[in-house]
């Protein structure tokens, strides 16, 4: 399957966990790319996309996510048939906004007509949890949601 | 291989290793601090109560447990090494030693007993070696409108149930009863970040009022929400002035007050300031970061003792592209072996240790006796 992992990040988090889940992955055909360097008019169907981000601020998008939300925002193309999931990294010290990151992809990607596969699954960096052993099965099971359609 | 050095272990250090490891996989890479522990303001500076942020070091801990690069700790550029000997061996060198001074104020009367800078105080209340808590009285005037200024104020604030989750053993604000935050500017250009603000919203034995509010703006919004924050119970009060410039620090020998320029007095017992940090490198560094050939310069010793780890992550990435370009092929200078040096195993005896004691409630129990950090560090394992 073509996978393209897309990650938000300010302080690396992120990237980091992207590259995990690529790695995770390397029976696939899997690219990482940072939101910063990707367009909206780039989604294809044909591949998988999964959705790496933090929060920052006020619940709002981390600086490298800021673009391609603000893109989104000002009139994304018809996403009608791309299949994404999200995975968003957060921390329940900001407990009002808590991985609105993640939310707030998620909601323009579904209202963009994409299809969202799974449900998102956030990360608290003030719990007991390793990013990526929450991460891992929850890209293990997008992948087999995917199966049919993409392999 | 071509060989780098790495002289600081703080945040840009170690994205310059991360950025630099990514882009020069041939490239032998060693950090080195003055400290057996990595992590430099991450470590000390960032609050015991915000350990979500601190959660930078997992990235920062596969550098050293994955990605081959070498820690060698207890090493002080300038004092075990001299730059000149670095240079020889290494085919880079980047400086990333931070600037961490406190800022004076420079006014009368900053030197008298109760004063206190707020790098002192956080690097304290982080355990940092050797760094005692300074005791604080039941009025507190904290002077500066920064993040720095909100983390002090915040955890005097706070009871010791609301230090759950943190790593900090003492409670800061045990006995404060007044907290007064004082600006010399107007609310509108506090540089207070609006998210820091709301965070007080939570404070649960604290009550908040705002004077000299004007202007507008998401800053304003949120202090202007803070206002009236009464918490049933509170046995705390925390106030925000602004547009008051500090003059005199009242008092003979202790601190009694602060004395301001419009004539207002608040009386005090502690005084700490956070009015930022400063220091002098000792060079200038261009933009890209480079001093001469084959030395850089990264983080806030290159820019200024301002701005936060994401910036600092962003100046790493462009400096540690600089290196990668200029970095010969093939076979480099030999490196160096420091005698005495402390190693990464040796931190992680420490970090052990550490996460070991930690009491009910705290997530480590931070060593601050120096010599206890070099005897763990320098352990072998079989005794
Ligand atoms: C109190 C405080 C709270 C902060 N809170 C936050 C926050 O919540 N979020 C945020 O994003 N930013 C925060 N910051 C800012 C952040 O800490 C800095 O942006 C960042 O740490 C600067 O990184 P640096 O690597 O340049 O310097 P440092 O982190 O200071 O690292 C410098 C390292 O160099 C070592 N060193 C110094 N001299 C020598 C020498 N001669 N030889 C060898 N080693 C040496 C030191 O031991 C240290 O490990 C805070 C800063 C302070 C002071
Ligand atoms: C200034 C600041 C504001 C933040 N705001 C939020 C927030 O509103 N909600 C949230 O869930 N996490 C928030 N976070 C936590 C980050 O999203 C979390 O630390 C994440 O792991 C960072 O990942 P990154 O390194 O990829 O940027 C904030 C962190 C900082 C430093």
């Amino acid at each position: 399957m073509q996978i393209a992992v897309l990650y938000g990040t300010e302080t690396g988090n992120a990237e980091m966990l992207a590259e995990d889940i690529a790695d995770h992955l390397s029976d696939h055909v899997v690219t990482v790319t940072n939101l910063a360097d990707f367009a909206p008019s780039e989604f294809d169907p044909r591949t998988l996309y999964l959705i790496v981000t933090s929060t920052y601020g006020d619940g709002e998008l981390p600086a490298s996510a800021q673009p391609f939300g603000a893109a989104m925002a000002a009139g994304a193309p018809d996403l009608t048939g791309i299949q994404f999931a999200v995975f968003g990294l957060g921390d329940s010290e900001y407990p009002e906004t808590f991985n609105f990151g993640g939310k707030r992809l998620e909601e323009m990607m579904v209202a963009a007509g994409a299809t969202l596969l799974g449900e998102r699954v956030t990360h608290d960096a003030s719990g007991d949890d390793m990013a990526d052993d929450l991460a891992y099965p929850w890209a293990e099971a997008v992948v087999a949601l995917a199966e049919p359609a993409l392999a | 291989m071509p060989s780098v050095a790495i002289f600081g272990a703080g945040p840009s250090g170690c994205y310059v290793a991360q950025a630099l490891a990514k882009a020069r996989p041939d490239a032998d890479i060693t950090i080195f601090d003055a400290l057996p522990v990595p992590y430099g303001l991450v470590r000390y500076g960032v609050a015991a109560d915000h350990q979500g942020t601190k959660g930078v070091i997992r990235q920062f801990e596969r550098l050293f447990e994955r990605q081959g690069i070498g820690f060698q700790g207890h090493v002080t550029l300038g004092r075990d090494v001299t730059l000149d000997a670095v240079r020889a061996a290494y085919d880079a060198v980047v400086l990333a030693t931070g600037l961490s001074r406190d800022r004076r104020l420079g006014i009368p009367g900053e030197d008298l007993v109760g004063v206190h800078g707020s790098g002192a105080v956080t690097r304290a209340w982080n355990g940092f070696p050797g760094a005692e808590a300074p005791r604080m009285g039941r009025r507190v005037v904290v002077i500066g409108n920064g993040n720095v200024a909100i983390d002090l104020v915040r955890l005097l604030a706070k009871g010791a149930s609301e230090l759950h989750g943190s790593d900090i053993l003492i409670e800061p604000g045990a006995g404060v009863q007044d907290i007064t935050i004082v600006g010399r500017s107007p609310a509108e250009v506090a540089k207070f970040d609006p998210v820091m603000l709301k965070e007080l919203a939570r404070l649960e034995g604290c009550a908040i009022t705002v004077s000299d509010l004007t202007g507008e703006g998401k800053v304003i919004e949120a202090l202007d929400s803070l206002h009236g924050h009464a918490p049933a119970g509170s046995t705390k009060r925390l106030c925000f002035r602004f547009g008051l410039v500090p003059d005199r620090i009242l008092g003979t020998e202790r601190v009694e007050g602060v004395a301001f320029a419009d004539g207002t007095v608040i009386a005090a017992d502690t005084v700490l300031t956070a009015i930022g940090f400063d220091g002098e490198p000792g060079w200038s560094a261009s933009d890209d970061g480079l001093l001469a050939p084959g030395l850089y310069a990264a983080g806030w010793v290159r820019r200024g003792p301002r701005g936060t780890i994401p910036e600092n992550r962003t100046d790493a990435q462009a400096i540690a592209a600089r290196i990668a370009a200029d970095l010969p092929e093939g076979p480099g200078k030999p490196g160096l072996v420091m005698p005495g040096a402390t190693d990464y195993a040796g931190w992680q005896r420490i970090d052990a240790a550490e996460r070991a004691a930690a009491p009910e409630g705290r997530v480590r129990a931070k060593i601050t006796d120096h010599a206890r950090m070099l005897t763990l560090a320098r352990q072998t394992g079989e005794r």
